[in-house]
Protein backbone atom coordinates (compact mmCIF):
# COMPACT_ATOMS: atom_id res chain seq x y z
CA UNK A 1 0.00 0.00 0.00
CA UNK A 2 1.22 3.54 -0.49
CA UNK A 3 -0.05 6.75 0.61
CA UNK A 4 -1.47 8.03 -2.56
CA UNK A 5 -3.68 4.32 -2.88
CA UNK A 6 -5.36 4.11 0.64
CA UNK A 7 -6.06 0.15 1.92
CA UNK A 8 -9.96 0.59 0.95
CA UNK A 9 -12.73 3.01 -0.26
CA UNK A 10 -14.97 4.17 2.33
CA UNK A 11 -18.31 2.34 2.13
CA UNK A 12 -16.47 -0.63 -0.03
CA UNK A 13 -17.37 -3.89 1.64
CA UNK A 14 -15.21 -6.31 3.04
CA UNK A 15 -16.42 -9.96 3.00
CA UNK A 16 -14.38 -13.00 3.94
CA UNK A 17 -13.15 -15.57 2.65
CA UNK A 18 -15.07 -14.35 -0.79
CA UNK A 19 -12.43 -13.12 -3.09
CA UNK A 20 -8.38 -13.11 -3.20
CA UNK A 21 -9.13 -9.13 -2.99
CA UNK A 22 -10.84 -8.86 0.22
CA UNK A 23 -8.05 -10.92 1.64
CA UNK A 24 -5.80 -8.10 0.35
CA UNK A 25 -7.29 -5.58 1.83
CA UNK A 26 -8.04 -6.97 4.98
CA UNK A 27 -4.35 -7.64 5.14
CA UNK A 28 -3.42 -3.90 3.85
CA UNK A 29 -5.53 -3.02 6.99
CA UNK A 30 -3.68 -5.04 9.19
CA UNK A 31 -0.29 -3.99 7.77
CA UNK A 32 -1.54 -0.90 9.39
CA UNK A 33 -2.47 -2.52 12.38
CA UNK A 34 0.95 -3.85 12.73
CA UNK A 35 3.04 -0.71 12.02
CA UNK A 36 0.64 0.18 15.23
CA UNK A 37 1.76 -2.54 17.40
CA UNK A 38 5.34 -2.53 16.64
CA UNK A 39 5.59 1.40 17.20
CA UNK A 40 4.48 0.63 20.73
CA UNK A 41 6.28 -2.82 21.94
CA UNK A 42 9.74 -1.80 19.80
CA UNK A 43 10.19 -5.69 18.56
CA UNK A 44 9.03 -7.99 15.84
CA UNK A 45 7.92 -10.96 17.86
CA UNK A 46 5.72 -9.64 20.14
CA UNK A 47 3.93 -7.22 17.27
CA UNK A 48 3.75 -10.47 15.35
CA UNK A 49 1.92 -12.04 17.97
CA UNK A 50 -0.56 -9.49 18.94
CA UNK A 51 -1.38 -8.50 15.43
CA UNK A 52 -2.54 -12.44 15.19
CA UNK A 53 -4.70 -12.37 18.30
CA UNK A 54 -6.14 -9.16 16.43
CA UNK A 55 -6.94 -10.53 13.22
CA UNK A 56 -8.11 -14.01 14.92
CA UNK A 57 -10.73 -11.66 16.53
CA UNK A 58 -11.53 -10.15 13.91
CA UNK A 59 -12.08 -12.82 11.60
CA UNK A 60 -16.38 -13.29 12.46
CA UNK A 61 -16.54 -9.32 11.97
CA UNK A 62 -15.08 -9.22 8.56
CA UNK A 63 -16.89 -12.91 7.38
CA UNK A 64 -20.38 -10.89 8.10
CA UNK A 65 -19.24 -8.58 5.63
CA UNK A 66 -19.22 -4.64 6.72
CA UNK A 67 -18.02 -1.04 4.93
CA UNK A 68 -14.37 -1.21 5.18
CA UNK A 69 -14.33 2.24 6.97
CA UNK A 70 -16.04 0.20 10.14
CA UNK A 71 -13.31 -2.77 9.67
CA UNK A 72 -10.34 -0.78 10.37
CA UNK A 73 -12.61 1.09 13.29
CA UNK A 74 -13.31 -2.23 14.56
CA UNK A 75 -9.14 -3.64 14.01
CA UNK A 76 -7.59 -0.25 15.83
CA UNK A 77 -10.24 -1.01 18.75
CA UNK A 78 -9.31 -4.52 18.89
CA UNK A 79 -5.64 -3.60 18.69
CA UNK A 80 -5.84 -1.01 21.62
CA UNK A 81 -7.56 -3.65 23.79
CA UNK A 82 -5.40 -6.58 22.78
CA UNK A 83 -1.97 -3.93 23.54
CA UNK A 84 -3.95 -3.07 26.59
CA UNK A 85 -3.93 -6.79 27.85
CA UNK A 86 -0.37 -7.10 27.27
CA UNK A 87 1.12 -4.23 29.07
CA UNK A 88 -1.36 -5.08 31.72
CA UNK A 89 -0.41 -8.17 31.91
CA UNK A 90 2.81 -7.70 31.99
CA UNK A 91 3.56 -4.42 33.63
CA UNK A 92 -0.10 -3.94 35.55
CA UNK A 93 -0.35 -0.72 33.88
CA UNK A 94 -4.19 0.06 33.78
CA UNK A 95 -6.43 1.56 31.18
CA UNK A 96 -6.44 4.95 32.04
CA UNK A 97 -2.51 5.22 31.95
CA UNK A 98 -2.28 3.78 28.47
CA UNK A 99 -5.52 5.79 27.45
CA UNK A 100 -2.83 8.30 26.16
CA UNK A 101 -0.42 6.31 24.84
CA UNK A 102 -3.06 4.00 23.07
CA UNK A 103 -5.51 6.93 21.58
CA UNK A 104 -2.76 8.73 19.30
CA UNK A 105 -3.22 9.55 16.16
CA UNK A 106 -3.75 6.51 13.90
CA UNK A 107 -1.14 6.67 10.44
CA UNK A 108 -2.87 6.54 7.27
CA UNK A 109 0.40 6.95 5.26
CA UNK A 110 3.74 4.92 5.29
CA UNK A 111 3.69 2.86 8.23
CA UNK A 112 6.68 3.34 9.23
CA UNK A 113 6.64 7.34 9.86
CA UNK A 114 4.53 7.05 12.91
CA UNK A 115 6.55 5.73 15.17
CA UNK A 116 9.51 8.17 14.23
CA UNK A 117 7.94 11.11 14.33
CA UNK A 118 6.74 10.82 17.94
CA UNK A 119 10.20 9.84 19.09
CA UNK A 120 11.61 13.15 17.53
CA UNK A 121 9.07 15.09 19.14
CA UNK A 122 9.51 13.41 22.73
CA UNK A 123 13.65 13.40 21.83
CA UNK A 124 13.34 16.86 21.27
CA UNK A 125 11.55 17.94 24.27
CA UNK A 126 14.24 15.82 26.71
CA UNK A 127 17.73 17.62 28.05
CA UNK A 128 20.97 17.89 25.78
CA UNK A 129 22.51 14.61 27.99
CA UNK A 130 19.12 12.59 28.08
CA UNK A 131 18.43 13.15 24.03
CA UNK A 132 22.28 12.52 23.38
CA UNK A 133 22.43 9.23 25.13
CA UNK A 134 19.05 8.00 23.97
CA UNK A 135 19.71 9.17 20.46
CA UNK A 136 23.38 7.13 20.66
CA UNK A 137 21.95 3.81 22.27
CA UNK A 138 18.51 3.72 20.17
CA UNK A 139 18.81 5.70 17.12
CA UNK A 140 22.30 4.69 16.45
CA UNK A 141 22.83 1.74 18.18
CA UNK A 142 25.75 2.75 20.10
CA UNK A 143 26.91 0.05 23.18
CA UNK A 144 26.63 1.74 26.84
CA UNK A 145 31.09 1.31 26.36
CA UNK A 146 30.87 3.43 23.08
CA UNK A 147 27.87 5.92 24.23
CA UNK A 148 30.53 6.18 27.39
CA UNK A 149 33.71 7.11 25.40
CA UNK A 150 31.89 9.37 23.13
CA UNK A 151 30.27 11.36 26.02
CA UNK A 152 33.26 11.01 27.89
CA UNK A 153 31.91 9.42 31.00
CA UNK A 154 31.58 6.15 32.70
CA UNK A 155 29.28 2.87 31.68
CA UNK A 156 27.81 3.32 34.89
CA UNK A 157 27.09 6.91 35.16
CA UNK A 158 25.94 5.95 31.50
CA UNK A 159 23.28 3.38 32.59
CA UNK A 160 22.10 5.67 35.17
CA UNK A 161 21.94 8.24 32.86
CA UNK A 162 19.57 5.40 30.52
CA UNK A 163 17.39 4.80 33.10
CA UNK A 164 16.61 8.82 33.95
CA UNK A 165 16.13 9.84 30.46
CA UNK A 166 13.77 7.31 29.39
CA UNK A 167 11.89 7.65 32.60
CA UNK A 168 11.93 11.49 31.49
CA UNK A 169 10.64 10.54 28.07
CA UNK A 170 7.52 8.56 29.70
CA UNK A 171 6.55 12.22 30.83
CA UNK A 172 6.84 13.86 27.56
CA UNK A 173 3.14 13.81 25.52
CA UNK A 174 4.16 14.63 22.09
CA UNK A 175 1.72 16.91 20.57
CA UNK B 1 13.00 -4.61 40.82
CA UNK B 2 15.88 -6.28 42.31
CA UNK B 3 19.36 -5.22 42.04
CA UNK B 4 20.04 -1.65 40.19
CA UNK B 5 17.80 -0.46 38.36
CA UNK B 6 19.63 0.79 35.52
CA UNK B 7 20.88 -2.77 35.30
CA UNK B 8 17.63 -4.52 34.87
CA UNK B 9 16.39 -1.53 32.17
CA UNK B 10 19.46 -2.12 30.35
CA UNK B 11 19.09 -5.48 30.19
CA UNK B 12 15.74 -4.49 28.96
CA UNK B 13 16.97 -2.26 26.35
CA UNK B 14 19.54 -4.61 25.10
CA UNK B 15 17.13 -7.27 24.32
CA UNK B 16 15.00 -4.52 22.39
CA UNK B 17 17.55 -3.50 20.19
CA UNK B 18 18.46 -6.67 19.54
CA UNK B 19 15.23 -7.55 18.39
CA UNK B 20 14.28 -9.62 20.82
CA UNK B 21 10.89 -9.53 22.46
CA UNK B 22 9.96 -7.96 25.91
CA UNK B 23 10.64 -10.38 28.78
CA UNK B 24 9.12 -8.57 31.58
CA UNK B 25 8.91 -9.84 35.57
CA UNK B 26 6.71 -8.45 38.08
CA UNK B 27 9.18 -5.82 39.79
CA UNK B 28 9.62 -4.55 36.29
CA UNK B 29 5.97 -2.67 36.77
CA UNK B 30 7.95 0.03 38.78
CA UNK B 31 10.07 1.39 35.96
CA UNK B 32 6.77 0.59 33.32
CA UNK B 33 7.09 4.40 32.17
CA UNK B 34 10.81 3.26 31.20
CA UNK B 35 9.97 0.65 29.51
CA UNK B 36 7.13 1.64 27.23
CA UNK B 37 9.55 4.09 26.51
CA UNK B 38 12.08 2.02 25.63
CA UNK B 39 9.83 0.01 24.02
CA UNK B 40 8.82 3.26 21.42
CA UNK B 41 12.38 4.45 20.89
CA UNK B 42 13.39 0.83 19.94
CA UNK B 43 10.55 0.86 17.46
CA UNK B 44 11.71 4.00 15.80
CA UNK B 45 15.46 2.46 14.90
CA UNK B 46 13.69 -0.40 13.27
CA UNK B 47 12.67 1.64 10.26
CA UNK B 48 10.59 -0.43 8.57
CA UNK B 49 7.52 -1.93 10.61
CA UNK B 50 5.76 -3.51 7.82
CA UNK B 51 4.91 -7.02 8.49
CA UNK B 52 7.28 -10.16 7.25
CA UNK B 53 6.19 -11.72 4.28
CA UNK B 54 6.23 -14.92 5.82
CA UNK B 55 4.11 -13.62 8.94
CA UNK B 56 1.60 -11.63 6.24
CA UNK B 57 1.25 -15.11 4.46
CA UNK B 58 0.29 -16.70 7.18
CA UNK B 59 -1.81 -14.63 7.83
CA UNK B 60 -3.81 -14.47 4.70
CA UNK B 61 -4.10 -18.31 4.98
CA UNK B 62 -5.78 -17.19 8.44
CA UNK B 63 -7.80 -14.98 6.88
CA UNK B 64 -8.95 -18.06 3.78
CA UNK B 65 -10.04 -20.45 5.76
CA UNK B 66 -13.08 -21.85 5.46
CA UNK B 67 -16.14 -20.28 7.39
CA UNK B 68 -17.60 -22.52 10.43
CA UNK B 69 -14.10 -24.64 10.21
CA UNK B 70 -13.05 -25.22 13.69
CA UNK B 71 -9.60 -23.22 14.18
CA UNK B 72 -7.69 -26.00 13.19
CA UNK B 73 -3.34 -25.38 13.21
CA UNK B 74 -1.60 -25.08 10.12
CA UNK B 75 0.29 -27.74 11.47
CA UNK B 76 -2.73 -30.48 11.32
CA UNK B 77 -3.93 -29.29 8.45
CA UNK B 78 -0.74 -29.71 6.62
CA UNK B 79 -0.71 -33.15 7.99
CA UNK B 80 -4.37 -34.55 7.22
CA UNK B 81 -3.77 -32.10 3.68
CA UNK B 82 -0.78 -34.56 3.02
CA UNK B 83 -2.28 -37.77 3.91
CA UNK B 84 0.38 -38.52 6.09
CA UNK B 85 -2.01 -38.94 9.37
CA UNK B 86 -3.36 -42.08 7.91
CA UNK B 87 -0.34 -43.72 8.21
CA UNK B 88 0.88 -42.08 11.40
CA UNK B 89 -1.47 -42.18 13.73
CA UNK B 90 -4.63 -44.37 11.74
CA UNK B 91 -6.49 -40.90 11.55
CA UNK B 92 -6.68 -39.55 14.77
CA UNK B 93 -5.02 -37.05 13.53
CA UNK B 94 -7.19 -36.48 10.16
CA UNK B 95 -10.25 -36.49 12.61
CA UNK B 96 -8.62 -34.13 14.62
CA UNK B 97 -8.51 -31.87 11.62
CA UNK B 98 -11.60 -32.28 10.19
CA UNK B 99 -13.89 -33.23 12.45
CA UNK B 100 -16.58 -30.04 13.45
CA UNK B 101 -17.14 -29.31 16.66
CA UNK B 102 -13.52 -30.11 18.06
CA UNK B 103 -10.82 -27.11 19.08
CA UNK B 104 -7.92 -28.66 19.75
CA UNK B 105 -6.56 -27.06 23.00
CA UNK B 106 -3.90 -29.87 23.87
CA UNK B 107 -1.87 -32.02 21.92
CA UNK B 108 -2.66 -35.70 21.89
CA UNK B 109 -0.29 -37.65 23.20
CA UNK B 110 2.10 -39.36 20.41
CA UNK B 111 0.96 -43.15 20.37
CA UNK B 112 2.52 -44.75 17.16
CA UNK B 113 1.12 -47.35 15.13
CA UNK B 114 3.01 -50.92 16.34
CA UNK B 115 5.17 -48.51 18.17
CA UNK B 116 8.48 -49.32 19.63
CA UNK B 117 10.36 -48.36 22.38
CA UNK B 118 13.30 -46.96 21.28
CA UNK B 119 16.89 -46.19 23.39
CA UNK B 120 17.34 -43.10 22.57
CA UNK B 121 19.62 -42.38 25.88
CA UNK B 122 21.27 -42.45 29.11
CA UNK B 123 20.33 -40.84 32.68
CA UNK B 124 23.10 -39.79 32.56
CA UNK B 125 22.94 -37.67 29.54
CA UNK B 126 20.42 -35.37 30.57
CA UNK B 127 21.29 -32.24 32.53
CA UNK B 128 18.26 -31.14 35.15
CA UNK B 129 16.48 -27.85 34.19
CA UNK B 130 17.59 -28.70 29.98
CA UNK B 131 16.25 -29.93 27.26
CA UNK B 132 17.66 -32.68 25.29
CA UNK B 133 16.62 -33.44 21.75
CA UNK B 134 16.31 -37.38 20.54
CA UNK B 135 14.86 -39.26 17.66
CA UNK B 136 12.70 -42.22 18.05
CA UNK B 137 12.70 -43.04 14.14
CA UNK B 138 9.67 -40.74 13.33
CA UNK B 139 9.41 -39.53 16.65
CA UNK B 140 11.22 -36.52 17.68
CA UNK B 141 11.70 -35.20 21.02
CA UNK B 142 12.86 -33.20 23.08
CA UNK B 143 13.56 -34.61 26.73
CA UNK B 144 13.65 -32.92 30.10
CA UNK B 145 14.83 -34.84 33.72
CA UNK B 146 13.49 -34.13 37.11
CA UNK B 147 15.32 -35.76 39.65
CA UNK B 148 14.80 -39.42 38.46
CA UNK B 149 11.40 -38.46 36.50
CA UNK B 150 11.82 -37.70 32.35
CA UNK B 151 9.40 -36.80 30.36
CA UNK B 152 9.17 -35.91 27.05
CA UNK B 153 7.29 -33.46 24.47
CA UNK B 154 7.19 -34.14 20.35
CA UNK B 155 9.62 -31.61 18.86
CA UNK B 156 7.63 -29.82 16.52
CA UNK B 157 5.89 -26.75 16.64
CA UNK B 158 2.17 -27.29 17.56
CA UNK B 159 1.83 -24.04 15.15
CA UNK B 160 4.11 -24.26 12.19
CA UNK B 161 5.40 -28.12 11.14
CA UNK B 162 9.04 -27.15 11.67
CA UNK B 163 11.50 -28.64 14.27
CA UNK B 164 11.82 -26.53 17.93
CA UNK B 165 14.93 -25.92 19.19
CA UNK B 166 16.03 -25.35 22.62
CA UNK B 167 16.62 -22.10 23.82
CA UNK B 168 19.10 -22.60 26.61
CA UNK B 169 19.11 -18.80 27.93
CA UNK B 170 15.84 -18.76 28.40
CA UNK B 171 15.18 -22.37 29.18
CA UNK B 172 12.31 -22.84 26.47
CA UNK B 173 11.08 -24.46 23.39
CA UNK B 174 11.71 -21.91 20.76
CA UNK B 175 10.16 -22.23 17.17
CA UNK B 176 12.74 -21.26 14.23
CA UNK B 177 9.62 -20.54 11.88
CA UNK B 178 7.12 -17.93 13.96
CA UNK B 179 7.38 -16.25 17.43
CA UNK B 180 6.29 -18.94 18.95
CA UNK B 181 7.65 -20.66 22.13
CA UNK B 182 6.94 -23.44 24.63
CA UNK B 183 7.52 -24.37 28.12
CA UNK B 184 9.07 -27.93 29.04
CA UNK B 185 6.02 -29.21 29.93
CA UNK B 186 4.82 -28.32 26.46
CA UNK B 187 2.21 -25.28 26.97
CA UNK B 188 2.86 -22.54 25.68
CA UNK B 189 4.81 -19.66 27.72
CA UNK B 190 2.64 -16.79 26.92
CA UNK B 191 -1.21 -16.10 26.73
CA UNK B 192 -0.73 -16.64 22.65
CA UNK B 193 -4.02 -19.30 21.99
CA UNK B 194 -1.54 -22.16 20.91
CA UNK B 195 -2.19 -25.51 21.20
CA UNK B 196 0.05 -26.74 23.97
CA UNK B 197 2.64 -29.38 21.98
CA UNK B 198 2.18 -33.53 21.61
CA UNK B 199 3.48 -35.12 24.72
CA UNK B 200 5.48 -38.43 23.88
CA UNK B 201 5.96 -41.53 25.48
CA UNK B 202 8.56 -42.10 28.06
CA UNK B 203 10.28 -44.47 30.07
CA UNK B 204 13.27 -45.10 32.13
CA UNK B 205 14.65 -48.93 32.54
CA UNK B 206 16.45 -50.28 35.34
CA UNK B 207 19.81 -49.75 33.74
CA UNK B 208 18.89 -46.30 33.32
CA UNK B 209 18.85 -46.04 29.96
CA UNK B 210 15.12 -44.17 28.80
CA UNK B 211 13.37 -44.93 26.10
CA UNK B 212 11.09 -43.10 23.64
CA UNK B 213 8.04 -45.09 22.53
CA UNK B 214 8.99 -44.44 18.45
CA UNK B 215 8.78 -45.68 15.34
CA UNK B 216 11.21 -48.47 13.54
Amino acid sequence: MTSEEPASEPGQVLQLPTSARATDIALDELELVYAFIYARVGNRADAEDLTQQVALKAIPRLREGAPASAIRGYLFATARSVLGAFWSTRLGLSESELREDLAMPIALGPPSEEGTETVQQILAQLSDNYRRVLELRFLHGYSLKEVASEMKSTVGAIKVMQLRALRAAAKVRPE
Amino acid sequence: MNGKRENRIDKIVSDLLRGRRLKLRGGDAEEKGAITAAARLAAARQGSQRMHPAFRKSLASLLEQEPKQDRVTRRAALVAGLGLAAGVAGGTLLGRATQPGIMPVAGATIDPVNGRWIDVAAMSDLVEGQGKRVKAGGVGAFLFRRGQTVTAVSSICSHLPCELWWDRSNTHLACPCHPASFHPDGKPTDGYALPALNPVQVRVTTAGRIEVLGTE
